[in-house]
């Protein structure tokens, strides 16, 4: 019982991270249709913003998480305007978007490997691990409390934000037409920088946990695939899917962990992605695509 | 006719094409304050590219486009806050919001505050069928009441000129006559008002001048009533006959 209890709390501490990747990665789906495999990236921009932070200034983990998040906001700004947006003027197919973030992917990671080299990097413990008892029935590590909990802030901003804000408003009309959304006044343009920011920052938080959990290394931002299968299994372009598919699939990570086997963690993972694909190819939220002609 | 006049909306020799095909080949047209004035023309003419090129929602290759006899720049989302907007083919209301949001997105250039209320107000009162459906899903409504949404929306910016591309488009007839009687009151109340249609005769009953184009060229225009008598005109679009060409060009 005290397992099941624990293992649940990671879960869902691992599933709150997976949902901040996969929101950005899906919010920019919804806007721009096409998977950015860059996001990844932005993750270990973030990561490495917050270590050269800590190590190199010695700021505290308040500054540095703030300059890691910022940091990797105005980067994804940057990715777009440089790689995506030449594309996005000339053509109208995603392919080439799609195609254009698996090179930024690389360009990016290989920055790393060149700037600060290939070697695993633990961040100083900025970030308490001590055990904690959850109202007695189980213990847990500070750690997966706080980055469950830092996961519900920011993704309770992201929902006031989308849900009361001028910006927000017209982030949630884009999704479903950006052209029309044009029509209305909207610099398409700057939303495009807005979502790409928010999708870079959201993205940074996640890779501050996971470097805290994993060490930080240039590849770090491979682990996004699991948070492209999470937004994949809760519906592409879907934020409240995206949440709940990250949810599932770090449920299921844990949970086979702490029953079965660590190993056949990522054989559950991509099992789940191949049944959705059978039994719902849209997705759990997913909106069908004949809905946006 | 009032010539002297500075028009307030002025399309001068516009060109516009997709890669080898031309859809506009030179176009020019003047919408004067406080007037309607149709474009009417068959499937494929060019009405919804002279539209969006007015928009700057495709390239204009030549010619230019002013308003007050200042330039309309090509960035569209520039172009409504210089005052012009567009209630676009096929409603193209924002599905997932609700009528309210969908009200508030056409409010967005002026940044969301001041005078936002007066205008939904405004926009209730010209369609009170939308304060109904105030909280409803823009998705659910009908196809009329889309097409006053989208009217109503493209209003929200207190445009200068209001662009309406085919407001008639998948309606019956019953509605079609509602919407226009709305858009003469909208012009009644200083909204000056540049619509294209196929649907001819209803365009024509309403506006105060008209263009016919045809194949990318402005062949004839001049006072609607005139050209709802013009026997060509009844031939080719008033369904009076088959589907003929205009040969002459006048201008």
């Amino acid at each position: 019982m005290a397992t099941l209890i624990q293992q649940i709390i990671n879960g869902l501490s691992l599933g709150s991270v997976y949902a901040l990747i996969a929101v950005g990665y899906s919010l920019v789906y919804s806007i721009l249709l096409f998977s950015n495999f860059a996001h990844g990236g932005f993750l270990v921009i973030g990561g490495y913003f917050c270590y050269g932070s800590l190590r190199l200034l010695g700021a505290g983990i308040w500054t540095a998480g703030a300059l890691a998040l910022i940091g990797a906001g105005f980067a994804a700004v940057l990715t777009e305007r440089l790689a995506y947006r030449p594309i996005r003027e000339r053509t109208n197919v995603t392919l080439y978007l799609l195609i254009a973030s698996m090179g930024m992917n690389i360009v990016i990671e290989n920055i790393f490997v060149i700037i600060v080299g290939g070697r695993f990097r633990a961040l100083p413990p900025v970030i308490p691990t001590t055990p904690v008892s959850v109202m007695g029935l189980a213990t847990t590590s500070a750690f997966d409390l706080i980055s469950l909990l830092s996961a519900v802030v920011f993704l309770g901003a992201l929902q006031l934000f989308l849900s009361k804000t001028r910006w927000g408003l017209a982030i949630r009309a884009a999704a479903y037409d950006l052209r029309t959304a044009g029509l209305m006044g909207v610099n398409v343009n700057l939303l495009i920088s807005i979502v790409f920011f928010v999708a870079g920052f959201l993205a940074a938080v996640g890779g501050i946990f996971l470097s805290v959990r994993y060490t930080l290394y240039p590849q770090l931002g491979a682990i996004t695939i699991k948070a492209f299968v999470a937004a994949v299994i809760g519906g592409l372009g879907s934020l409240p899917g995206a949440v709940i598919g990250s949810l599932i699939l770090g449920l299921a990570e844990m949970l086979t962990a702490g029953f079965i086997s660590s190993q056949m963690r990522d054989l559950v993972v991509f099992s789940l992605l191949v049944i959705t694909l059978l039994v719902k190819p849209t997705g759990l939220f997913g909106k069908s695509v004949s809905e946006k002609v | 006719m009032t010539t002297e006049r500075e028009p307030l909306l002025e399309v001068k020799d516009l060109r516009v094409s997709y890669g080898a095909i031309r859809a506009l080949s030179g176009v020019s047209l003047k919408v004067y304050e406080g007037e309607i004035v149709s474009v009417i023309g068959s499937n494929g003419a060019g009405k919804s590219t002279l539209m969006n090129a007015i928009m700057g929602m495709v390239r204009r290759e030549a010619g230019e486009v002013r308003l007050s006899g200042s330039l309309l720049d090509s960035r569209s989302y520039r172009v409504v806050q210089q005052g012009v907007s567009l209630s676009p083919e096929g409603r193209k209301v924002f599905a997932p919001l609700t009528v309210l949001e969908n009200l508030r997105m056409g409010a967005f250039p002026r940044g969301g505050q001041g005078s936002i209320g007066e205008d939904l107000e405004w926009v209730f009162t010209l369609f009170p069928r939308l304060k109904e459906r105030i909280g409803q899903y823009a998705g659910t409504l009908s196809g009329g009441e889309q097409q006053m949404l989208a009217i109503g929306r493209a209003l929200m910016s207190r445009p200068r000129v209001l662009l309406l591309d085919e407001p008639s488009l998948g309606l019956a007839p019953i509605i079609i006559k509602d919407i226009f009687k709305e858009l003469r009151l909208i012009n009644n109340e200083g909204v000056t008002i540049l619509l294209v249609e196929q649907n001819a005769r209803q365009a024509l009953l309403l506006s105060d001048r008209g263009y016919v184009l045809q194949t990318g060229e402005m062949v004839m225009d001049g006072p609607s009533q005139e050209l709802l008598a013009n026997p060509e005109i009844k031939a080719a679009y008033l369904g009076a006959g088959g589907e003929k060409a205009i040969r002459s060009v006048k201008h």
